[in-house]
């Protein structure tokens, strides 16, 4: 059982990618990833072996389905003709080449790029700022707190994206950046919110308490002790809120208009009106740097363990 | 420590200014005749519930996101279930096949499926390879096609709540529940199940809510023909100009979501009686 | 303090690779941008291919396009109204500059600041905004799958065509001209479209998809998922440019066009180089560019000769082209909501 003599912050001494259950908040909880359940000695029967078979079987399909249809969009992409099939009749980089023309992209994934960051940022500071305020908040109001800060995420952002341009109308404002990004943020923060408060979870209120009694001020608790050990969960957080806003089409339909153009709306439009390869090979891009930010985030902030919690 | 809710205040006040408000200014919308005339009215109301039009739209929206959670259901289940019995480095990798789809642009994604569902498409290919059929069969702007899609693009967010909370299970009460002669499957449906009905309410609300509203699988897959609540907000909205109505609409659409996600959320509480181990 | 400076070390690398990817290409002088509309399909090509670098070596200014229908672009303008317009220029098709010049949505277009203008013959210098081109309709098909020429619209009830036939959304106006053909043909007129409707009905079995617009339409082709429509006939030479297989057919019944054109819209942010980019659109040697195969757009400028391939399908003089039969769309425009809705309808599954 983890105790008060453990040295939160130091970077030695803890195994890559486990986190730290502090506080011994579940004792039967097994310390390494989500609980490994390997059945204990039991003897095979048929029925292990057909319950074994058909979830294999299905999870086999469903990884096929996952992720067959990003590797097809890769390959698509390579092709050398002007049209869009799979297998493609022959191989060249000749549609990647042309991205490096396609000014009207770049400016709208340029534009994508400045919003998510900012949305990122503004979540990130808003988003801490609320987890920490509610998770330690008497229940009723850290309940309705939580299911108000959550809401973005289960009510159809659609309708919201609309209601938001309404009500930018009725103040008197017109679609730009910077409330497209406040946009964004209403539906990004929720993901912050989340991996923050579960980080926030696992780690022991005895250890605030003895940081108190040491004599160091809220700002330098929270500086030395928690950021620390919630550091992880705000990263996997400003990760998803990230790609989140980079990949929003519902609130950027209604805020981001011809001038502001955002790249999925610009990529959404191209597919709808003229099928062009181009198309297929920025979508090769977007998933090449996604896989890449993934492992990123997997390294530093130990993407799969948040998600899973 | 109690004090500190102070902090959640910042957040609290963009919400209301800018999530909270908006959906008040969508309802006094909704309320008026004519974007001009300020008197309230539910004309817009009853222009929708009063047309068979409207209310097969609302209909088949609910009943799209409902066939496409069951299909996300019949195959997240098993990946959730393997990842969580999985060894350490085999899950880290699982979670990371899980989880790349939907951090991939949900354009680029549904993009994908164009060129897989078309007639001389990947899909008919194997089909006919397989002799399963002999002409090429309609996938593309059918609902069919379309359910399939969104249970790819949304399969992630059952998979990924249903992980953690099976995670969570003891392994002692599968144990306990062999020792005492319940085979594999009675106990998966007998005690797994039940206990991992957390996780599966909240797959099953975030995976509905998502199919729901997925505007831009429902329109690149559906085509012109198959109409669904996004697609009509959008076409009142942006294409006629009509907002009181878009707003009528986007509100009905927001009652019914939040109807089917209540009625989720109890059937999930009921059975949570049955013992958890959290 | 590790995960701290992990964390840190993670958010500058991804910064640092978007940025870092981003630079070169955005290494470009900041010159300014017009922000116009264009048409999906060979439209939009055209407009990207062609005219942007046009333009940009005439001003050095860079184009950055908005691909909407007419309609669209009209409720657009009709939203923005009173404020800044979404876009500098119109691309709008005959009927619907009535309406956008009713509503105050667009400027008269300044001849005096466009020297090309005078150039176009008579007819396509309209004081809303010049004629950049003319479109028509008949049939197209894919010569491979269906061995018969189709010789009407009527052959698109055969009931060997059946899921393969392709329409385009009535708000795009392929499908009005469509539709108001159909009508006629089938007895009705410009008042009433009831024969369209029940001739409708009786296509809709054939029916396999309903593009919203033309771009999507020209996807359909491409990815075989139709192979007979109504269709236009430069977007049918651009399908074949690319390989599609498609041929197009003047209907029995006769060709039927509408003309399309650029407009200044009200408020524009960037007026004078919303004309500059217009008039070079009226350009002779522009208009001989896009005349040209892939694109075929029909010229208007007098000092530009017909090509062959329009001059063999469509039109053997300019004095044949002013006579393709079009329509009264001031009829036509105040039921066009209508008769939108009454469509989507109808085709709804």
């Amino acid at each position: 059982m983890a105790t008060l003599v453990e040295d939160p912050v130091s970077p030695t001494g803890r195994p890559k990618g486990e986190p730290r259950p502090l506080g011994g908040q579940r004792s039967d909880e097994v310390a390494s990833v989500g609980g490994s359940h390997a059945p204990r000695a039991q003897s095979i029967t048929w029925d292990v072996r057909s319950q074994r078979a058909l979830f294999g079987i299905l999870t086999a399909i469903a990884i096929v389905f996952l992720l067959g249809p990003t590797i097809i969009v890769l390959l698509t992409s390579l092709t050398a003709t002007e049209s869009l099939r799979f297998p493609p009749h022959g191989y060249s980089l000749r549609w990647y080449k042309a991205l490096l023309d396609a000014d009207q992209m770049q400016a709208a994934a340029w534009n994508s790029l400045i919003v998510a960051f900012w949305t990122t940022v503004v979540s990130v500071v808003l988003g801490t700022a609320g987890a920490l305020g509610i998770a330690h908040a008497a229940s009723r109001f850290a309940r309705a707190a939580d299911l108000l800060f959550m809401s973005p995420l289960i009510l159809p952002a659609l309708a919201f994206g609309f209601a938001a341009l309404v009500y930018i109308h009725q103040l008197g404002f017109h679609p730009s950046i910077p409330l497209l990004i406040v946009g964004h943020v209403v539906v990004c923060v929720p993901f912050v919110l989340r991996t923050t408060i579960a980080a926030l979870a696992q780690v022991d209120r005895a250890l605030f308490d003895a940081s108190a009694s040491l004599g160091a001020g809220w700002w330098m608790t929270f500086r030395r002790v928690t950021l620390p050990l919630i550091g992880r969960g705000v990263g996997a957080g400003a990760f998803l809120a990230f790609m989140a806003s980079f990949d929003n089409v519902p609130v950027s339909l209604f805020l981001a208009d011809e001038r502001t153009e955002v790249l999925p709306i610009h990529l959404w439009q191209q597919i709808d009106t003229n099928l062009d390869v181009r198309t297929a090979a920025i979508s090769g891009v977007i998933i090449i740097v996604t896989i890449v930010l993934m492992v990123l985030a997997e390294r530093f902030a130990g993407l799969s363990r948040q998600l899973s919690r | 420590m109690r004090d500190e809710w102070p902090l959640a205040l910042p957040l609290a006040a963009l919400f209301v200014a800018f999530f909270v408000a908006p959906f008040f200014v969508l309802l006094a919308l909704s309320l008026r005749v004519d974007v001009q005339v300020h008197a309230l009215s539910f004309a817009q109301y009853a222009k929708f519930f009063g047309d068979t039009f409207n209310l097969s739209i609302l209909w088949s929206t609910v009943w799209l996101a409902i066939r496409a959670t069951l299909v996300c259901l019949l195959f997240g289940y098993p990946i959730a279930w393997v990842c969580s019995r999985a060894p350490a480095r085999f899950q880290s990798l699982l979670v990371f096949a899980v989880v790349l789809p939907i951090l991939t642009s949900v354009v680029v994604r549904t993009f994908a499926w164009i060129v897989i569902l078309g007639r001389e498409g990947v899909m008919n290919d194997v089909l006919r390879a397989l002799h399963i059929v002999d002409q090429p069969v309609p996938l593309l702007f059918t609902e069919t096609g379309v359910i399939t899609v969104l249970a790819q693009v949304q399969m992630p967010l059952m998979v990924l709540p249903l992980f953690a909370t099976l995670s969570r299970i003891d392994p002692n009460l599968a144990d306990a529940s062999a020792a005492l002669g319940a085979g594999a499957w009675r106990t998966f449906f007998r005690v797994t199940v039940p206990l991992s009905t957390p996780g599966l309410v909240a797959g099953c609300i975030l995976v509905f809510s998502a199919c729901a509203t997925a505007f831009v699988t429902q329109t690149l897959i559906g085509g012109a023909r198959l109409v669904y609540m996004p697609l009509h907000i959008y076409q009142q909205a942006v294409g006629a100009n009509n907002w009181p109505f878009a707003a009528a609409i986007s509100v009905v659409f927001t009652i019914a979501v939040m109807i089917v996600i209540y009625v989720l959320n109890r059937a999930g509480s009921t059975s949570r009686a049955y013992g958890d181990a959290r | 303090m590790g995960s701290n400076v992990n964390r840190r070390k993670f958010l500058v690398a991804a910064a640092g690779a978007g940025v870092g990817a981003m630079v070169p290409l955005r290494a470009r002088a900041q010159s300014k941008t017009l922000v116009v509309a264009t048409f999906p399909g060979t439209w939009n090509e055209a407009h990207r291919n062609l005219l942007a670098p046009y333009f940009k070596k005439r001003t050095g200014a860079s184009v950055t396009q908005s691909i909407q229908l007419a309609t669209e672009q009209l409720a657009k303008l009709e939203a923005a109204k009173g404020g800044r317009p979404p876009f500098d220029v119109a691309i709008l098709d005959e009927p619907q500059v009535f309406d956008a010049a009713k509503q105050g949505l667009i400027d008269e277009y300044p001849e005096a600041k466009s020297p090309n203008f005078k150039d176009l013959f008579p007819a396509y210098q309209d004081k809303w905004g010049p004629k950049i081109s003319l479109q028509v309709i008949g049939i197209g098909y894919n010569p491979n799958k269906i061995k018969t020429r189709p010789k009407s619209y009527d052959d698109l009830l055969n009931p060997a065509y059946k899921g393969r036939v392709g329409l385009t959304a009535l708000n795009s106006q392929l499908g009005m001209a469509f539709l108001a053909e159909y009508n006629r043909i089938h007895g009705g007129n410009e008042t009433n479209f009831d024969p369209a409707f029940t001739a409708l009905r009786k296509l809709l079995p054939n029916v396999g998809a309903v593009a919203a617009n033309l771009g999507a339409y020209a996807t359909l082709w491409q990815q075989e998922q139709v192979d007979i429509a109504p269709y236009n006939f430069n977007f049918v030479q651009t399908l074949k440019a690319k390989g599609v297989p498609v041929e197009f057919v003047v209907p029995e019944t006769g060709l039927v066009g509408w003309t399309t054109s650029l407009h200044l819209t009200k408020n524009a942010v960037e007026p004078d180089l919303a004309v500059q980019y217009i008039d070079s659109h009226l350009a002779a040697d522009m208009q001989s560019e896009m005349e040209k195969p892939p694109y075929d757009i029909i010229p208007t400028n007098s000092k530009v000769p017909l090509s062959a391939a329009i001059m063999q399908t469509v039109a053997k003089t300019p004095a044949d082209l002013s006579k393709i039969r079009g329509f009264e769309w001031t009829k036509i425009n105040p039921q066009r909501t209508a008769l939108i809705e009454r469509f989507n309808r109808e085709i709804k599954l």
